[in-house]
């Protein structure tokens, strides 16, 4: 309920679309070597426009295989999966995906890397130029448009990586672990941005993670995930207004919150 | 960067000292009888060789141009073909299962072992030394070029994959300048390996070119010449092999910040300028 109203405070010009549901998945399973090995028991889930979901769990329990099912990056083995009321059979342009590495490729400035994509799908033209700009601009590198990734840092590699994901024009962002192997002061600062960011462009966002406080800091909703086998064990919501500050982290609120989700993960 | 020129001379320095202590050394113990002068050359009398053949006689000229012409073709025939045999192995699954057997084969089989073959196919002339050359440029060219193309990153291929790339987007875009470091240094071993394939061909059977030359000296037990003529090879190493070095420099310019710096700059002046056009157009 909650989750629905924050969703609904940050793109109000979309109103008439509020409540959509724009991923959805039923008994969404995922099983390696001919049903041997089970990635993910069947999930059931709904992710409505502009909601910000954070997936989290410790490794192996299946969150990086559903969001790379979503991403349509690999085949499930069971359920349903629907983006946009179509049925999931392969990537899609209006899904953008973002990695734990920033895999920017070393050869291209900046500015070139955030064309990418555009230069994938069509020529590119000068309205592209000032667009990805603009968005190097958004993610604080304006200075550094014709630099190239090995000279930048990993946190600026990732808002490179960021950039270019805003750039495929996606509305669907999947998000894994983007800020997993950057220090704890560049991941917090990166995250506030990041929620900027995404309630900026109104984008519905799937993030994955493996730590609770940064799930529940950013999401409207928390889907708790469990290993061996993988499970999606519980749907938590988070009830904090936005815009949030680092200083929720603080209060008793957030803590209880951090705490409930410790106990589903806790009991496996 | 750029270090002052006294400090880089300052580093140089040593090099040039302890290179000159081994040749006093080797002149006093040729002079003394240490060791057999016939056997051993002098420094100075190498040094004496050089010169007639580079300034008195004049007669290093030709031959070092033969077997220069020799290994660069020879090369450039092995490239070619070692990088086209990679594209095509890398593009389609089928053809490196049939082609990549017969590359091995004739990776193990030692390369200047197929000489007389040669020479019987191609005769006394140039092209066999340019065909030893080509076959043994080639393997290193082709293994080196074929998994800088296949080994790209998995989390680039996922990238290419999810943003929609087709098949040539991801060549052009992604597994060819993946390939090129790799690929380069393949090209600088077999650019070093088409001079060897160049000068044992002529040691087989030639009538011009450094290799014939060094024969000639050392069949006359003239030593000082034959190590002349090897340092002349040497030379013909090096400058084929920085030749490469500095094509490398300058198409892989993202391992340097000079490079990066360079391109940067033009790559601004370019979308600069490509905005101000449409900008005059509208």
């Amino acid at each position: 309920m909650n989750a629905m109203s924050n969703a609904n405070a940050r793109s109000g010009a979309h109103t008439q679309q509020q409540g959509d549901i724009v991923i959805k998945g039923e008994g969404v399973g995922k099983t390696f070597g001919n049903g041997s090995v089970v990635a993910l028991e069947g999930a059931d889930f709904e992710i409505k426009r502009g909601e910000f979901v954070s997936l989290v769990g410790p490794s192996g329990c299946g969150k990086s295989t559903l969001l790379r099912m979503v991403a349509g990056l690999i085949e499930r083995s069971s359920g349903k999966l629907a983006v946009h009321g179509d049925t999931v059979k392969g990537p899609r342009s209006d899904v953008g995906l973002m990695f734990q590495r920033a895999t920017l490729l070393e050869w291209r400035t900046a500015l070139d890397n955030v064309l990418l994509p555009t230069e994938l799908s069509r020529k590119l033209t000068s309205a592209d130029y000032d667009h990805a700009e603009e968005l190097l601009a958004m993610v604080g590198l304006q200075d550094f448009t014709f630099t190239f990734p090995s000279q930048l840092s990993g946190g600026m590699q990732q808002r490179v990586a960021l950039a270019r994901l805003l750039k495929t024009g996606a509305d669907i962002l999947l998000l894994d672990e983007p800020f997993g192997a950057l220090d704890e002061f560049t991941r917090e600062h990166l995250n506030l941005e990041l929620m900027r960011i995404v309630a900026d462009v109104g984008a519905t966002t799937l993030f994955v993670t493996h730590n609770i406080g940064e799930a529940i800091f950013l999401a409207d909703k928390v889907m708790v995930m469990t290993p061996r086998p993988g499970r999606l064990a519980r749907i938590v919501d988070v009830p904090f207004e936005r815009p949030r500050t680092a200083e929720l982290q603080l209060t008793p609120e957030f803590n209880a919150l951090v705490a409930e989700v410790r106990a589903v993960l806790g009991d496996h | 960067m750029k270090y002052p020129v006294i400090y880089r001379l300052g580093r140089f320095i040593p090099h040039m000292v302890l290179l000159a202590l081994v040749l006093v050394f080797w002149e006093v113990a040729v002079a003394r009888s240490w060791v057999n002068a016939f056997m051993v050359p002098r420094p100075t009398a190498v040094f004496d060789s050089f010169i007639r053949l580079y300034v008195t006689e004049q007669t290093i000229y030709r031959h070092f141009a033969i077997t220069m012409t020799e290994a660069v073709f020879g090369f450039a025939i092995g490239a070619s073909v070692g990088i086209s045999l990679a594209v095509a192995s890398a593009v389609n699954e089928t053809f490196r299962r049939y082609v990549s057997p017969y590359a091995i084969v004739l990776n193990v089989t030692p390369g200047l072992a197929l000489t007389p073959i040669i020479i019987a196919w191609f005769g006394f002339g140039i092209g066999s030394k340019i065909a030893l050359a080509a076959v043994i440029s080639f393997f290193p060219i082709f293994v080196n070029t074929l998994s800088g193309l296949t080994n790209s990153d998995p989390d680039r291929n996922e990238l290419f994959r999810s943003l929609g790339a087709n098949a040539s987007q991801r060549f052009w875009k992604l597994q060819v300048p993946s390939a090129l470091p790799i690929t380069f240094a393949g090209l600088k071993i077999g650019m070093t390996t088409a001079l060897i394939g160049a000068v044992v061909a002529e040691f087989a059977q030639a009538t011009e070119g450094v290799g014939v030359l060094m024969q000639r000296f050392s069949f006359q037990l003239n030593m000082a010449s034959s190590v002349a003529v090897l340092l002349t090879m040497s030379i013909m190493g090096v400058t084929l092999y920085y030749a490469m070095e500095l094509l490398d420099d300058r198409l892989i310019f993202w391992r340097k910040d000079s490079g990066m710096a360079r391109v940067g700059r033009r790559r601004s002046a370019r979308v600069r300028a490509l905005k101000a056009g449409s900008v005059v157009k509208a």
